[in-house]
């Protein structure tokens, strides 16, 4: 377990961190962090916030079991409020230290809600055989790094080195919620399905307000432009009905199609992000 | 006379919009700036926190260590000295309030650096001593030193972040003609560690025995 220590001096990692912050006047600055955009676009990919709680971007646990711990870490969130969040990737896209890589990726999906900044991720790089728990910084009293530590090193660690990912996955997430359980009280939904609830009631009436003026200006419009309506002898300005009630079929079929291909994701539960924060808190381990 | 006391009231008028707007103008950029510079406060107090942090792990971590059966003294006492100079340095420094002076900061950070080096040596050295490799108390403080390490990384970021966003405010036209009558300065960056630009030198060290086989998960 030591051996990451020695890979990697601490001296080393200080070089690299403390290159992030070389900077002397503005336009040293800028240049500096134009090259570092640069060059960190090249060897570093940020992946775009997942939908779901537990993503398996390498394959490696069956499909049952994904949504299985999806539903369970879902139901965590309306307990606790608690975020967490479980990321299975097949390589490390960055050159950087695990530890900072996945900082920069944990703070980037704020996972945790924002006052509570209660969110934890778990990353997983198969090839690499790299794990690592970031904690937010509202969860780093009852996560703190020596647990962290012990749950990647003593409950993941041996399943995977038997090459059961699924067990060690399942261990471990069940060890991180039993020890951030209590820590905060829930609201009984997650940040998405409050998104959907709390939406005003008022919205949808202008909504469909906009949509009812914009359906009669097209009919308008159209026999407007003809020159000859169904009733227009002079002016020309009245309203198609024919056009307007082709535009709400249109509408309603439309909607209908496009919510049958979707439909399956929102059965699910699905990850939305709290607004959460990480400063770099939490521990990792090599198999 | 009547055309004058008009043009008199038009150019009063003038000069009252002018003044109202320069003064609307002033206070916008002033609270602006005022916020600006509480971020960066906020951030600096954050950096604070997580180097004392550190500085409150050492003494656990060296008294664990001494405990370790004939364990080099040196390293120890190097640690223990650097925590004492980055005591001494950060009594100057308010707690509160990033410092404006960029030798200050320069100082700061070189105390701080020294610390680092000395309590990677240190941890090091214990890498030789499978006592203490086998110690769970030694194992925690590992994690967490570590864990502070990380935690320094990103507040120095953040407070670099905050530095920039506030200088750049500083120093742009138009409202660099009013930050240094309101009390703006700007204000200094953490740098590189010197010599970090460099790779650090890779020593084969054949003369003493590898602890690598020990080390192997």
């Amino acid at each position: 377990m030591l051996r990451h220590f020695l890979n990697k001096p601490m001296v080393v990692r200080c070089a690299e961190r403390c290159m992030r912050g070389r900077v002397r006047s503005p336009a040293v600055a800028l240049m500096v962090a134009i090259l570092f955009a640069i060059s960190a676009h090249a060897a570093e990919v940020i992946p775009p916030t997942p939908s779901a709680y537990f993503n398996d971007y390498a394959g490696v646990v069956s499909k049952e079991a994904a949504s299985r711990f999806n539903e369970q870490l879902a139901q965590f969130e309306r307990d606790t409020s608690d975020q967490v969040v479980v990321a299975v990737f097949p390589k490390m896209q960055s050159e950087s230290d695990i530890a900072d890589y996945t900082q920069r990726v944990a703070q980037a999906w704020g996972v945790g809600q924002k006052g509570r900044r209660n969110g934890v991720v778990l990353f997983v790089f198969i090839q690499d055989r790299k794990m690592f728990i970031q904690v937010g910084y509202g969860l780093e009293g009852a996560l703190p790094d020596v647990s962290a530590f012990n749950i990647t090193e003593y409950v993941i660690k041996p399943p995977f080195v038997a090459g059961n990912y699924e067990a060690g996955l399942r261990a471990g997430i069940n060890s991180i919620l039993n020890t951030i359980r209590g820590e905060y009280k829930g609201s009984g939904a997650t940040a998405r399905e409050q998104r959907t609830t709390k939406r005003s009631p008022l919205w949808p009436l202008l909504f469909f307000g906009g949509l009812l003026l914009l359906s009669f200006l097209g009919g308008l419009h159209r026999t407007a432009r003809r020159g000859f309506g169904i009733s227009s002898k002079g002016s020309g300005w009245t309203i198609d009905w024919g056009n307007v009630l082709f535009f709400w079929l249109n509408l309603f079929l439309s909607g209908s199609s496009s919510r049958g291909g979707g439909g399956s994701s929102s059965s699910s539960s699905g990850f939305s992000s709290g607004g959460g924060s990480f400063g770099g808190g939490g521990a990792g381990s090599t198999w | 006379m009547n055309k004058f006391a008009l043009g008199c009231g038009v150019l009063i008028a003038i000069l009252l919009f002018v003044v109202v707007v320069a003064a609307i103008a002033i206070g916008g950029n002033y609270n602006r700036l005022v916020r600006l510079q509480q971020a960066v406060d906020q951030s600096w107090a954050q950096v604070q926190n997580v180097y004392q942090r550190r500085a409150d792990l050492i003494p656990n971590l060296v008294n664990t260590v001494s405990g370790a059966a004939n364990f080099e003294k040196s390293t120890l006492v190097e640690v223990t000295n650097a925590r004492a100079s980055v005591g001494r340095v950060q009594m100057q420094l308010d707690p509160n309030k990033a410092p404006t002076d960029a030798a200050q900061l320069e100082q700061f950070q070189a105390a701080q650096g020294q610390l680092s080096n000395a309590l990677s040596r240190l941890l090091v050295v214990s890498e030789r001593y499978p006592e203490l490799k086998a110690n769970q108390n030694f194992l925690s403080l590992q994690a967490q030193l570590e864990g502070t390490e990380n935690r320094i990384s990103v507040e120095r970021g953040n407070f670099n972040k905050t530095v920039q966003d506030y200088n750049v405010a500083v120093r742009s036209f138009p409202t660099n003609l009013i930050a240094g009558m309101l009390g703006f300065p700007p204000k200094p960056f953490f740098n590189a560690q010197p010599g970090a630009e460099k790779p650090p030198p890779v020593q084969f060290n054949f003369g003493t025995p590898a602890p690598a086989p020990a080390a192997t998960p």
